[in-house]
C-alpha cells in the first residue's frame, strides 16, 4: 500500500527527515513511534502530500505522491483519510455537517449524503448526537466524528496523527478499539503516529521506531517488544532492574501464544529448582498478553533452564551482569 | 428643523450602507488573495503578497480628508460630480477598502491551521477550503470586524459633510459651526451617537447568533 524509499526532507537548513525506508501492507496497522520532534508526524505528512519531500520516493497505491498533479493528489487523498491530535472539526457546524463535508466537497448527491453519514454516525456510535455541535461533545466523541469524517469516502487507507495524545486513559482504549474494528471489519489500512507505547502495543502489528529523522528500529511490534534492541529501551524506559550479585538474569520472552501457560510454575515443578522473580512486566498486546520476566537462577541451573526454555518454545536473553 | 435631520440621517445611512457594501466586496476580495498568497497560504506568492500589503498600507496612512480631496478627479469620472452624498461614496470606499481587507485578513488567519490541513487531507479544493471552510469559520469574527468597519465609515461621512458630501457632518458643519445653531450640533452628534449604538449592537447580536 505504502512504500517508502530513502525519504528525505530538509526544512531550509535542517534534516528533518533522513533516508527513511519502509513498506505498509494491506492491512496492516503500522506505527511510528517515537518522541515529539522526531519527525514522525512529517513522514505522515508526506504519505498523503500534505507535506513535500527533497530526496526519496513515496508510493501510496502504486503512485509516486511528489510527481502527482493537483488533482492526481486529491483523488490520492479521496483514498487516505487522516484523523489528528486536535480533531480540527469545523466548530461551526454540527456532527453531522462535519461528517458530510468530505461528501459534499465530492459533490455526492444528498440523499448518498444522508444515508452514508447515518451508516457512519452508527459506526462510532455517535447516532444520537447527530444534531449536536461538536463543541458540546467529549474529545472522544470529538475524535469518533473525526474518524467518522475520515471514513466518510471509504478510503483505503486511514492515518492517525497522534490520535489519541488529547485524550485519558479510558477514552484512548475506546479509540483504539474503534481503530481496530475498522482495520478489522472495513478492511482499512491504518498509519499510526503516536509517542505512546501503549498505543503501539494495543494496536499495531508492526512498527517504526524514530528518533531525529531516523528510523531506528523497524519490525513486528511482537518482535520489538520482547526483544527490543537499545533505542527501544531507551524509549521506553524499561532497564531499571535490580542486579543481584549471584546467580545469573535470565530474561524470558512471552510471545503470544505461549503466554497464557503456566511456564514459570512448570519449570521450578519439572526441574525441581529455586529462583527468584527480579523484575518484570506482562502487558495486554492487541488481544492477548506480552510480556518479559526477569528470573535469577543460580550459575549450575543456567544450562538446565536454558534447555528446559527451549523445549517449550521461549525466547530468552541472559544478562550481563549490571545491564 | 426636523425635515432637514431626517434628510441628513437618510443621506449618511445612504453614504455609510453603500460605501460599506462596496468596500466590503472589494476589501474582502484582496483579503482572500491576501490569505492565499501569504507565506502560510494555499499558494504562497511572495510578489502579489508584498505587493498588495504595500498598498494596503499606503492607502491605510493617508488621512481621509485628503484622501477624499486628492482623488477628486477620479470621483468626477465615475460619478460624473464630486458634490453630494453619492460623489462622497467614491472616497469612502476607497478609503475603507484597504482597512476591510485588513481587518478580514486578520479574522481569516484566525481560522485554525488544523481545521484546513483536514479539510486538505480529504481533498478539498482551495477555493472549497477558503469558501468552504475558512470563511464560514472566521464568520463570527468577520461579522464583528464589519461593525467596526460600519461605524469607522460613520465617522468619515462625517468628515466628508465638511467638504459638501452631505449627511449629518455636513448638517453639523454648517447649521451648527457656521450659523452657531447649537441645538443642531446637539442633535446631529445625539443622532451619530445612537447609529453607532444601533450598528454596533446588530453585530454583537448576529456574532451571538453565529458562534
Amino acid at each position: 500500500m505504502i512504500k517508502i524509499e530513502g525519504l528525505g526532507k530538509y526544512f531550509g537548513q535542517l534534516n528533518v527527515l533522513h533516508n527513511i525506508s519502509l513498506e505498509v501492507k494491506q492491512g496492516d496497522v503500522f506505527g511510528i513511534v517515537g518522541h515529539s520532534g522526531a519527525g514522525k508526524s512529517t513522514l505522515l505528512r508526506c504519505m498523503n502530500g500534505l507535506e513535500g519531500y527533497s530526496e526519496g520516493s513515496v508510493q501510496v497505491m502504486g503512485q509516486e505522491v511528489g510527481t502527482l498533479s493537483k488533482e492526481g493528489l486529491k483523488e490520492l487523498r479521496k483514498n487516505m483519510g487522516m484523523i489528528f491530535q486536535n480533531f480540527n472539526l469545523m466548530s461551526r457546524k454540527n456532527v453531522y455537517e462535519n461528517i458530510a463535508f468530505p461528501l459534499h466537497v465530492w459533490k455526492y448527491p444528498k440523499d448518498q449524503i444522508a444515508a452514508r453519514v447515518e451508516e457512519l454516525l452508527k459506526l462510532v456510535g455517535l447516532s444520537e448526537k447527530r444534531d449536536e455541535k461538536v463543541r458540546n461533545l467529549s474529545g472522544g466523541q470529538k475524535q469518533r466524528v473525526g474518524i467518522a469524517r475520515a471514513l466518510a469516502l471509504n478510503p483505503k487507507i486511514l492515518l492517525c496523527d497522534e490520535a489519541t495524545s488529547a485524550l485519558d486513559p479510558k477514552t484512548t482504549i475506546s479509540i483504539l478499539e474503534l481503530l481496530m474494528d475498522i482495520n478489522k471489519k472495513l478492511g482499512v489500512t491504518i498509519v499510526v503516529v503516536t509517542h505512546q507505547m501503549e498505543v503501539v502495543k494495543m494496536v499495531c502489528n508492526k512498527v517504526v521506531v524514530m528518533d531525529a529523522g531516523n528510523i531506528v528500529a523497524a519490525g513486528e511490534t511482537e518482535r520489538l517488544f520482547l526483544a527490543p534492541g537499545e533505542e527501544l529501551r531507551k524509549l521506553v524506559n524499561e532497564d531499571d532492574y535490580a542486579v543481584i550479585p549471584h546467580g545469573t538474569n535470565i530474561r524470558l520472552m512471552f510471545p503470544r501464544e505461549i503466554a497464557n501457560e503456566s511456564i514459570i510454575t512448570g519449570m521450578a515443578r519439572e526441574l525441581n529448582i529455586d529462583f527468584s522473580v527480579v523484575g518484570g512486566r506482562i502487558e495486554r498486546y492487541r488481544e492477548t498478553v506480552m510480556g518479559f520476566l526477569i528470573i535469577n537462577v543460580a550459575h549450575d541451573d543456567v544450562e538446565r533452564v536454558l534447555i528446559w526454555l527451549k523445549g517449550k518454545g521461549m525466547f530468552w536473553e541472559v544478562m550481563q551482569h549490571g545491564e | 428643523m426636523a425635515n432637514e435631520l431626517l434628510f441628513a440621517l437618510w443621506e449618511t445611512i445612504y453614504m455609510v450602507a453603500l460605501s460599506t457594501l462596496f468596500s466590503g466586496v472589494f476589501g474582502f476580495a484582496v483579503a482572500i488573495v491576501m490569505i492565499l498568497t501569504g507565506t502560510n497560504g494555499l499558494r504562497p506568492n511572495r510578489a502579489v503578497y508584498s505587493t498588495l500589503n504595500l498598498f494596503v498600507n499606503l492607502l491605510r496612512s493617508f488621512p481621509f480628508i485628503i484622501l477624499m480631496i486628492a482623488i477628486i478627479p477620479l470621483t468626477r469620472l465615475i460619478v460624473g460630480t464630486s458634490i453630494g452624498s453619492t460623489a462622497s461614496i467614491v472616497p469612502l470606499t476607497i478609503a475603507a477598502t484597504p482597512f476591510v481587507a485588513r481587518l478580514m485578513e486578520g479574522s481569516l488567519l484566525e481560522v485554525d491551521h488544523g481545521v484546513i490541513e483536514a479539510a486538505r487531507s480529504f481533498g478539498a479544493s482551495d477555493m472549497q477550503i477558503v469558501f468552504g471552510v475558512m470563511i464560514k469559520e472566521a464568520m463570527p469574527s468577520i461579522v464583528l470586524n464589519w461593525a467596526v468597519v460600519a461605524i469607522n465609515l460613520l465617522g468619515y461621512s462625517a468628515m466628508a459633510g465638511a467638504v459638501g458630501g452631505g449627511g449629518l457632518g455636513d448638517l453639523a458643519i454648517k447649521y451648527g459651526y457656521n450659523r452657531f445653531q447649537t441645538d443642531v450640533m446637539v442633535y446631529s452628534v445625539v443622532i451619530l451617537i445612537v447609529v453607532v449604538q444601533i450598528i454596533q449592537s446588530i453585530g454583537n447580536r448576529v456574532y451571538e447568533r453565529l458562534k
